[in-house]
């Protein structure tokens, strides 16, 4: 099966050959940048179909016929390897959507074209690169380079206030991998003399509780210490509660598009990092602080809701509303149980979709009205009766809005009703505090709906044209996706079943 | 006898065509009345002079390990790779010095000879085998150096430098060569192989002259690395020192005190006990206190030149921490983060040397916009304080995994945590350079004279070793292995 094996390594490189096409054309053509990056991100995204189609769902762990292994650095045992299984497959899908979707609502973008698509482009390939890798190291790689063209797309398409928040999110980010580094350095030497390697699916399995480690003149578990090291660089990237102050920042000062990444891929590659990572590696100390997960994702939950209700930015408010669901996520990861575990992934999925639809909407509204405040500083209402000014807007807002807040039919319904099922199974208190934050999610998105698309036309909506035929365009595929999820969701849930059943078994035995 | 010298002196190539280059100058500068003639005849002569040097020694990298007069000297791939590096450092600084403004006209010739003197004594350095020939070293490299710190002749501040340096350098070099001389007294021989043997048999008495002896020594290197508590000097004398000088000091005396420090941790303490514990702990806590204070310091910089400065005191603390491990691993690892830092260090330099010479100073607002000027310099600079920074896919990132890893392995987690967080605060400061360089506009559209094609093509030659270190190491990394990078 050589033919697939290529299938991976083409979806890695095929946004890179794109980023240089885009960086070898010319200046002035600019439509012709457009159009090339989003042919490109077509075809990667017909190839992450063709990957789907071949994908078998029987099998639970790495699918052998698209596994590629290749020598890297020999010195360290390091291999460019890549693999595929049910938990990383979604995650490729999203992101093979999303930036489809991007390339096409960044087609207003007119500041330095050139870059802007060369490194949205590039930041597809490193996205691949993390939920592909299965060699720890090239993970990390992947994992902070991704961070240099973050940091440009924020730092300079943002909002007024974006080099803070580009300089905030890079250093925020860096500090929890730098973490995960040193922890990655410790799991290679502690895996035994000749046995040395990056190997993740080599070091998963709970080989190192045995393992003691003396640090600050202590000694600690091993698996203890960097299982929490490895736990703030992953949370950092999710973000989890005390860690989570980059976000409303990155996502409020990043353009449409970037925000629509950022939530709609890149925080999955913290809870992701938590799947393929943390959890399997340690799953000792996984198990142990199983309960503190549990708590600060139920923070996340509830203060996420409140911090949302309480924003009159509406970007600010969708950006807290992802901390808000992120939470569900951790809840559904701690619990281990198989319900709430897949709840966990497809959440992560279902999260990606609705998420992007928000931030599109409100990046579609703010190319009219050139602000976001649901109120303004001085009391004033920020738009007013959107509903008869823009029906299509209205109707698909709508769509959005209630996937996101999990009404039953839409998408996000399922994915938070599997993981209450898993946690009530072993939280009861945390489910029902959780029911009330998914109470106030509905709360604050009925809310901030009546306030901008009810009651009289805004003096200043007045001039707003409806959504054009390229935002329908866009829209419509991720309507159709939180439907038709919603009302039949085992097409995702098929393909994470067996390897989300492999990893909860093996949890279990901690 | 005689027979036996010249075949000593066929180790000592490289030395020797330094030495004949610095000659060379010399002559050409006597002979031409007129200074204007001569200083592009010495400028080519120094740069050819200083390629045939490198490339005798990159073809001796993979001769097997001598010592040479009287085990005076030794010749191993260790030191001829780290004479490379400052080779390459000081051609890097003269072509530096050729184009700024930094330095006055008349003295750049002054700069060619005195640099070339000061590689000198750090190649000696390099490959000391004996407390004399390490003290030889020292003094060659230092002397030279105060007369290059005060080069901006005219200058307060860099009058101030030459001073400050040589005072400093004075009093380290006396406790480093009475701690020496207590050395001899208690081991009764300056070779480090006999001091290797003698320090495995020591009484108790011997040991508690010993310590203190090793402490006095240890100044006088701590000195030239530019190591807390012994960096006070350094940021003075980086700034007011010319940028060209600036760029060479913190390359060729760092790297040659680096060389001995890991020659003497590694021939002296490699045995357990008593003197390998204090020794391996003194460097522990200099080596966090380097790194900090060093990234501390840099975060308020207003110049960018004093930031470089204070960050390659940063840097140093990082190369520390490979001597602390005692192995190859260390070696290794040190020697690639000297190779990646010299050509980060000259291409920052570099950049910011021609928008020096463009303003006038070279404070951190003089980048902003730099990217909608000069794309490829500024994208050049965005790569080397990434790299700086250790930010993957650069060797920079490469440089602190090894060391990194090399420390891990021996098991000093406090130590590895704390250059971890080291990391995250340097990188704030070198983000601020990139923030103004990509993210601003820019405040004045002017051309930027030092640019020209050469300029950007020669610092577009050293940011690419940056990019290949950092994702094709595995084949440089393959030369080291297996050869014995030392002899003990």
């Amino acid at each position: 099966m050589h033919g697939s094996s290529n299938l991976l390594n083409w979806i890695l490189w095929m946004p890179l050959i794109g980023a240089i096409g885009v960086l070898l054309l010319p200046k002035a053509k600019e439509s012709a940048m457009r159009w090339w990056s989003l042919v490109n991100t077509a075809i990667t995204f017909a190839l992450t179909l063709v990957l789907y189609s071949k994908f078998d769902t029987s099998v639970p762990g790495m699918q052998e016929a698209f596994t590629v292994k290749i020598p890297w650095i020999e010195q360290f045992n390091i291999f460019y390897s890549l693999g595929i299984d049910g938990i990383s497959l979604p995650m490729i899908l999203l992101t093979g959507l999303l930036f489809f979707i991007c390339i096409l609502s960044s087609w207003t973008i007119t500041k330095s074209v050139k870059g802007y698509f060369a490194l949205m482009l590039m930041l597809q390939s490193t996205v691949f690169g993390v939920f592909l890798a299965l060699d720890f190291f090239l993970f990390y790689v992947y994992w902070e380079v991704m961070l240099i063209p973050m940091f440009f797309l924020i730092g300079i398409w943002g909002g007024e206030n974006r080099e803070y928040a580009a300089v905030k999110f890079f250093l925020y980010t860096f500090f929890g991998s730098i973490l995960m580094l040193v922890g990655m350095v410790a799991l290679y030497y502690a895996t035994g003399q000749s046995t040395e390697s990056f190997d993740i699916l080599a070091l998963s399995g709970g080989k190192f509780s045995e393992l003691t480690v003396t640090m600050f003149g202590s000694t600690v578990s091993f698996a203890k210490l960097f299982f929490v090291f490895m736990f703030i660089g992953f949370a950092i990237k999710v973000p989890v509660f005390p860690f989570h102050t980059w976000l409303p920042h990155a996502h409020v000062q990043a353009p449409t598009a970037i925000s629509v990444i950022l939530a709609g891929v890149l925080l999955k590659m913290g809870t992701y990092g938590f799947l393929r990572i943390a959890f399997p590696i340690f799953p000792g100390a996984a198990v142990h602080f199983a309960d503190a997960i549990a708590w600060l994702g139920l923070i996340n939950i509830v203060y996420g809701a409140l911090c949302a209700m309480a924003q009159t930015d509406v970007k600010k408010l969708v950006a807290y509303s992802s901390v808000s669901h992120m939470g569900f996520v951790m809840v559904g990861l701690a619990a281990m149980t198989t319900e709430g575990m897949n709840g966990a992934v497809l959440q992560m999925f279902n999260h990606g979709t609705s998420a992007a639809m928000l931030f599109l909407m409100v990046g579609i509204l703010y190319e009219r009205s050139h602000h976001r405040w649901i109120v303004r500083p001085d009391g004033t209402k920020g738009f007013g009766g959107l509903y008869t000014q823009m029906p299509i807007f209205a109707i698909i807002f709508i769509i959005s809005m209630f996937a996101a807040m999990g009404l039953p039919g839409l998408s996000g319904f399922i994915s938070e009703a599997l993981i209450f099922l898993g946690i009530y199974q072993k939280y009861t208190t945390i489910t029902v505090i959780s029911l009330i934050g998914l109470l106030l999610g509905a709360a604050y998105l009925l809310w901030m709906f009546k306030r901008m698309f009810f009651g009289e036309v805004n003096e200043s909506c007045k001039s707003y044209t409806d959504m054009n035929n390229r935002e329908i365009l866009f829209m419509v595929p991720l309507c159709i996706a939180v439907i038709v999820f919603g009302i039949w969701p085992s097409p995702i849930l098929n393909i994470m079943k067996a390897s989300v059943g492999q990893l909860v078994s093996m949890l279990s035995k901690f | 006898m005689q027979l036996n010298y010249l075949a000593n002196l066929s180790h000592y190539v490289p030395e020797l065509i330094v030495c004949l280059t610095m000659v060379m100058t010399m002559v050409v500068e006597a002979t031409y009345a007129n200074g204007e003639k001569s200083k592009p005849l010495m400028y080519w002569c120094s740069i050819v002079g200083l390629f045939c040097a490198f490339v005798v020694l990159c073809l001796s990298l993979g001769q097997a390990p001598t010592t040479a007069f009287f085990n005076a000297v030794v010749i191993d791939p260790f030191s001829t790779f780290v004479k490379i590096i400052m080779v390459l450092g000081t051609l890097g600084a003269i072509w530096l010095s050729h184009s700024s403004t930094d330095i006055y006209n008349p003295v750049k010739p002054e700069f060619i000879m005195l640099g070339l003197g000061v590689l000198v004594g750090g190649m000696l350095l390099a490959s000391a085998n004996n407390m004399l020939t390490l003290y030889l070293g020292i003094e060659t490299l230092s002397i030279l150096s105060y007369a290059l710190a005060s080069l901006r002749k005219n200058d307060e501040r860099s009058s101030e430098a030459g001073l400050k340096y040589s005072l400093y350098g004075g009093i380290s070099a006396g406790l480093m060569l009475f701690g020496m001389s207590h050395m001899f007294g208690v081991l009764g021989t300056i070779q480090f192989s006999g001091i290797a043997q003698n320090i495995a048999t020591l009484s108790q008495n011997e040991m508690l002259v010993l310590i203190p002896a090793f402490l006095l020594f240890f100044v006088g290197i701590g000195y030239k690395i530019a190591c807390v508590p012994f960096h006070m000097w350094s940021p003075d004398v980086y700034e007011g020192s010319p940028i060209p000088v600036t760029a060479f000091f913190s390359i060729v005396p760092k790297m040659a005190g680096i060389a001995v420090l890991l020659r003497i941790t590694i021939s002296f303490f490699a045995d357990e006990g008593v003197m390998q514990y204090s020794w391996i702990g003194l460097l522990q806590v200099i080596a966090a206190l380097t790194m900090t204070v060093g990234n501390v310091s840099a975060i308020n910089q207003r110049s960018i030149k004093r930031m470089l400065a204070y960050s390659s005191i940063g840097h140093a603390g990082f190369m520390m921490l490979g001597a602390i491990v005692l192995g190859e691993e260390g070696i290794r690892a040190v020697l690639f983060y000297g190779l990646g830092y010299m050509f980060m260090t000259l291409a920052a330099f570099a950049i910011t040397s021609f928008i020096q010479n463009k303003y006038g100073n070279d404070h951190f607002e003089r980048f902003s916009g730099l990217i909608y000027r000069k794309p490829m310099m500024a994208i050049a600079m965005a790569i080397i304080m990434f790299s700086l920074a250790g930010i993957p896919p650069f060797s920079g990132f490469v440089a602190k995994f090894h060391i990194l890893s090399a420390i891990i392995k021996e098991g000093y987690m406090t130590l590895a945590v704390i250059a971890a967080i080291n990391s995250v605060v340097s990188l704030y400061y070198y983000l601020k350079v990139v923030r103004l360089m990509i993210f601003k506009p820019s405040e004045d559209n002017g051309e930027i004279q030092g640019f020209t094609f050469v300029n950007q093509s020669v610092i577009v030659a050293l940011v690419v070793p940056v990019v290949i270190l950092g994702v094709f190491w595995s084949k440089i990394m393959a030369v080291a292995d297996g050869a014995k990078l030392f002899i003990q």
